[in-house]
């Protein structure tokens, strides 16, 4: 299926997805109401985008104890809000921190692939950082993360 | 192949659904003693907060049992036999079975104080309490909460939140020990007082009695009796392992499993609240009773069932829960005394998260507790796998959010490195 994918090392932190997903959600350009979050370390130099990968063994589906999250026909998970009671176990679930809590409505909120032609954090990513592409093989021929980035991210900026 | 599951809740289910990924023909009987389409107990306090209607307590439609293809019954099941491998159901009649899954799950239990068997006197356990104690659950009335545990509080914050009198009281010096540390029991102790019920730990209650007007008198240790309408009493639960007695199921607290959730005897599985099994950190027989076990356990339960090979990774114990305005979590070896030291994080990276304590062994995270916002959850779903993995965290706690997302860039299909 197509999904989000995410490049760190063009990633310049202009948070341009969180605003366009923020006023998607809920026409404000807030990133705490965004459903990607660009985690940026200032220190170190390295930007990481993080959003919904729509696993294909979803945990966060598996354990919703109100039923309230689903897969649609196109492969993508999605919360019901009207059935979600904010119980959380959600966020404890997702081991990539991808689902958030609306504390307006008291319910989760997660990427819901949004947009006709691509999702919105896509379209306003002006360093081609972020793609909606088929993802079928990505795990072949992965090697480490980018060597730099690990060690300034373990090293920390001072160093 | 006749497959019957005891049991309609998460446990069953999940094994359930396992089971029919890998085999979609043969013959799966569901038995329910409470009958109905299945409820989910998490979301009683929900309810009753008026979180959620009714109607969102089915997780399941009345449709899913047929389209899983499964013979549905309504009993309890009495007594199993696991020489002739033949149930006897509370309805008097026999099941045979090939294999057979138990999800009994557990009961609430009440304390052995007099006056507490009477009508007015409730669990908060089953979709029934929940329809007796909704009536209740009107501003002004006043409540008496028996036991500070995790259901306990979860009742106190939906009747507090409902305008209701709230007054908990506890016997021991403590609220929670299951899921949070003595700091941490502590600031949800004055968090519970700051919005206005009363807490009294160290209490001991010795009788109830009622009211010619129908309320009652609860009778404490030393202190004056007070009235409330009515009582929840929450001070512990008790595995339903009653139907296998007599039997070659090896019984502690629970039902004792192995990693393959098969029990001593032969073609018996249990999963869920009534299975005692493996942990993370490698005990064998262990009850955690919690929500997502039983759905790891029952996946695990009916794919072996199924005849796959599937080893359970053991149970984390993890709890969360939005009550009294503050988010409430915890995962692991999180209390105090565990561990070799800890960090509390208050840091730039965790910003007016609240309280947060992670718990190191050596060069390991097992554990972490938590009160404040809901951001920490994220932050403990993602230190999830690193504690199951048992993977080295060598970074100063400080660094602890870059680390966490290096994993993830790491193990992430869809990041491009």
């Amino acid at each position: 299926m197509r999904l989000v994918t995410m490049e760190p090392k063009k990633c310049v932190g202009c948070r341009n997805c969180e605003y366009a997903c923020s006023y998607n959600n809920n026409g404000t350009c807030d990133s705490k109401q965004s459903n990607i979050q660009v985690n940026f370390y200032p220190k170190e130099g390295v930007c990481i985008p993080l959003t919904c990968m729509h696993c294909d063994e979803a945990w966060c589906l598996n354990v919703c104890p109100a039923a309230a999250i689903s897969r649609n026909e196109e492969g993508a998970v999605l919360v019901d809000q009207s059935r979600c009671a904010g119980c959380k176990m959600c966020m404890l679930a997702c081991p990539y921190g991808n689902i958030h809590f609306d504390t307006a409505k008291q319910v989760s909120r997660k990427c819901n692939l949004c947009g006709d032609e691509e999702p919105n954090c896509v379209n306003h990513c002006i360093a081609t950082a972020l793609n909606y592409e088929e993802v079928e093989d990505m795990d072949a021929g992965r090697g480490a993360f980018d060597t730099i980035i690990v060690k300034k991210l373990q090293d920390g900026g001072d160093q | 192949m006749h497959v019957v599951i005891i049991g309609n809740s998460d446990a069953g289910l999940s094994a359930l659904e396992a089971f029919r990924k890998h085999d979609k023909t043969s013959k799966v009987t569901l038995i329910s003693k409470e009958g109905g389409i299945a409820y989910s107990r998490v979301l009683l306090p929900y309810y009753l907060r008026g979180k959620i209607d009714y109607d969102n307590f089915f997780i399941r439609k009345q449709s899913y049992y047929n389209q899983m293809n499964v013979k549905y019954i309504e009993a309890g099941v009495d007594q199993v036999d696991d020489q002739a491998k033949r149930l006897r159901l509370s309805t008097g009649e026999t099941l045979n079975y090939d294999k057979l899954l138990i999800c009994t799950g557990s009961r609430a239990m009440k304390p052995p104080i007099p006056g507490l068997d009477q009508e007015g006197v409730y669990h908060m356990w089953t979709l029934k309490d929940a329809e007796a104690l909704a009536s209740y659950f009107k501003e002004g009335n006043r409540v008496m909460v028996l036991g500070s545990g995790f259901v306990s509080l979860q009742a106190a914050w939906a009747a507090l939140y409902k305008g209701l009198d709230v007054h908990i009281i506890e016997l021991a010096s403590r609220i929670m020990p299951t899921v949070l540390d003595q700091k941490g029991a502590q600031l949800l102790t004055d968090q519970i007082q700051k919005l206005g019920a009363k807490l009294s730990v160290e209490t001991m209650t010795e009788r109830v009695e009622k009211t010619p007007e129908g309320t009652f008198r609860v009778h404490t240790k030393g202190n004056e009796p007070f009235e409330v309408d009515f009582i929840i009493v929450g001070t512990g639960v008790r595995a339903n392992i009653g139907l296998v007695q007599e039997t070659a199921v090896e019984t502690d607290r629970g039902i004792l499993v192995n990693p393959y959730m098969e029990t001593t005897a032969k073609d018996i599985y249990a999963a869920g609240d009534v299975a005692q099994g493996p942990t993370t950190f490698g005990d064998k027989h262990m009850i955690h009773a919690l929500w997502p076990t039983a759905i790891e356990m029952g996946k695990v339960a009916g794919a072996n069932m199924a005849g796959q090979t599937q080893a359970y990774e053991g149970s984390l114990n993890m709890n969360t829960t939005q009550m009294f305005d503050v988010t409430v979590s915890s995962m692991g070896l999180f209390n105090d005394g565990m561990g070799d030291r800890v960090a509390v994080l208050d840091g730039e990276d965790f910003g007016s998260y609240g309280y947060v304590k992670i718990v190191y062994d050596g060069d390991h995270i097992v554990g972490i507790t938590s009160i404040g916002s809901s951001d920490l959850v994220k932050l403990m779903g993602k230190l999830r796998p690193v504690i199951r993995k048992k993977q080295k965290v060598n970074l100063e706690p400080e660094r602890l959010g870059a680390f966490l997302h290096l994993q993830i860039a790491n193990e992430a299909s869809v990041m491009k490195i």
